[in-house]
């Protein structure tokens, strides 16, 4: 077993264990009788703000009834980055700028928030596409709006705020 | 001619321009000539707020303690921002309804205006929390020279156009003896004036309100007054909502998109709308100068709010088609945008920061990191 697995089947059971902290019968059963698992401590999760230890919501109430995709999966090839992208193009599109900066656009929700993880600095305020302050000439190239853009803006810019590359860029 | 509040005649609305055309009948969102109008009207509906749900506890305490010079700095910006709310809570319902063409414009220019009365209100709120006698801040409004000043330009194209569009209305074109004056109506000269009105309102919501909205949030950086800068981070979202508003109309009349007259107006009037953001540049700057007239605060100083107005200017010029007419090229306040993003506007008395918290906002952003230890 990879150390990946083992680490998500760890993880798993320490879940398990803290949902169930306030029935020791049912944790018992589900971690097969070990009780090192009832020393984990419904400290060290992330509680909504607002709720309280009591107030926690089991997120298994039915453990019996607990499908394992963790066995289901036993007979297929372990999952590697490389099977997950099989067969699929990593999208992924080179920015330049007429000013000579660079970037490469992969894996982002917006082609601003792309632009700050390599630390170039496009002006913004809203972030939804309705101010324009993100507003940039796009001298080549293709977007996609993954919401519709309100602000104001000619026939050639685009707000990077809200859109993604379907192409390599240029832009001023 | 005279103003009917429903238009009986028979007319299509794609037909129609935004103003000067057929007064509008029915309140219609079926068929919409321009679409941006009613997405504006949905997004100004989904921010709405209540001045009241802000605490500002807190705030009364930190205005006690502030220094006299910065006491000053952030009344003399409340007031300026009570003159200006007032004026945009009434004045595009005022100038605008009457000549309309829209159904969806006629609607947009309500609902923008109303969210202004709600600005208003909040002055009120904020006023109340920190002094005893709210009339000591209000009273002075009118009396204010360097107030009074600016709210002259701010109203006089607003005021212009109401009292032409008025007589318009009830005499038509042609020349007019009113009280013994001559008084000639020509319908170009109104929509000229429309033009360049709506062009002082761009100003006014695009550039005057950002010296004031730099203060407060250089307040809150020190985390002075933050319940106020909670306050005007939801009013500079509405700012920016209706700053793109004005932009589209100024864009569709510029490009003659439904009225091909008020293409050949925009290119007339390129050299007084440079003179309008100009002379608002000019009017900011000064501003800044008196809000510091007895000590800058921590963070800024006249001389790069100087800077921050110029740069804001150019991007709002810039965004209607002008060329930059200030030299500065970067933002000079960069911190400033993070707390004009309203994506952490918080008004609930709940833990603050949580964006999930807002009535109708969903955080779509999650980053694995958010989960730490959380694995499953
Ligand atoms: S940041 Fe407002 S439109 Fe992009
Ligand atoms: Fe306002
Ligand atoms: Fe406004």
């Amino acid at each position: 077993m990879s150390n990946a697995r083992k680490a998500a089947r760890i993880g798993r059971r320490r879940w398990a264990s803290r949902t169930f902290h306030s029935d020791a019968q049912t944790e018992m059963e589900l971690t097969g009788g070990s009780t090192t698992q009832l020393e984990m401590d419904l400290g060290e999760l992330p509680l909504p703000v607002g709720s309280s230890a009591v107030a926690v919501t089991p997120l298994i109430h039915e453990p019996q009834e607990q499908v394992d995709f963790f066995d289901l999966l036993a007979e297929s090839p372990e999952p590697t980055p490389q099977t997950i992208f099989e067969g699929m193009e990593k999208p992924v599109f080179a920015v330049s700028f007429a000013d000579g900066r660079t970037a490469r656009f992969q894996h982002a929700n917006t082609l601003l928030e792309s632009f700050e993880a390599q630390n170039i600095h496009i002006e913004y305020q809203c972030r939804e596409g309705y101010c324009g302050s993100c507003r940039v000439r796009l001298q080549e190239g293709d977007v996609h709006y993954t919401e519709e853009p309100m602000a104001w803006i000619d026939d050639d810019e685009i707000l990077p705020c809200c859109c993604i590359p379907t192409s390599d860029l240029k832009l001023q | 001619m005279a103003y009917t509040t429903f238009n009986r005649n028979e007319f299509d609305t794609f037909d129609q321009p935004m103003f000067f055309g057929e007064q509008v009948n029915v309140a219609r969102y079926d068929q919409q000539k321009h679409k941006i109008f009613e997405n504006l009207i949905e997004k100004q509906l989904s921010f709405f707020w209540r001045p009241e749900e802000v605490d500002l506890t807190n705030d009364r305490k930190d205005f006690i303690d502030l220094p006299a010079h910065e006491q000053h700095i952030f009344v003399s910006n409340l007031k300026y921002q009570t003159l200006l709310d007032s004026v945009q809570g009434r004045s595009p319902n005022v100038a605008l309804l009457p000549v309309v063409s829209l159904p969806e414009l006629e609607t947009w220019i309500e609902t923008w205006s109303f969210s202004e009365t709600i600005h208003s209100r909040s002055y009120t709120h904020i006023v109340r929390n920190i002094v005893p006698n709210p009339a000591v801040i209000f009273d002075d409004i009118t009396k204010n020279e360097h107030i009074v000043r600016r709210a002259e330009t701010v109203t006089k194209y607003y005021d212009e156009f109401i009292s032409l569009s008025t007589l318009y209305q009830q005499l038509g074109e042609g020349t007019h003896t009113i009280n013994g004056d001559s008084v000639s109506i020509d319908l170009r000269d109104l929509k000229r004036r429309l033009y360049l009105t709506m062009v002082s309102v761009n100003v006014l919501e695009a550039i005057r309100f950002y010296v004031s909205f730099a203060c407060s949030f250089a307040f809150a950086e020190r985390a002075k007054m933050e319940g106020n800068a909670k306050i005007i981070k939801l009013i500079a979202r509405d700012e920016a909502l209706h700053l793109t508003g004005t932009q589209h109309m100024l864009q569709i009349m510029a490009r003659g998109k439904d009225d091909p007259e008020f293409a050949t107006i925009a290119e007339e009037c390129r050299e007084d709308v440079i003179a309008i953001f100009a002379e608002a540049a000019q009017q900011e700057k000064e501003w800044a100068e008196y809000l510091f007239k007895d000590g800058s605060m921590i963070g800024l100083n006249k001389e790069i709010l100087g800077q921050y107005v110029e740069y804001i200017t150019n991007q709002r010029i810039g965004a209607l088609g002008f060329d930059p007419i200030f030299e500065v090229r970067s933002n000079p306040l960069p911190w400033i945008n993070a707390w004009l993003n309203s994506d952490n506007v918080q008004v609930a008395p709940q833990e603050a920061e949580i964006s999930s918290y807002l009535v109708g906002a969903i955080d779509s952003e999650v980053d694995t990191a958010d989960f730490g230890d959380f694995d499953l």
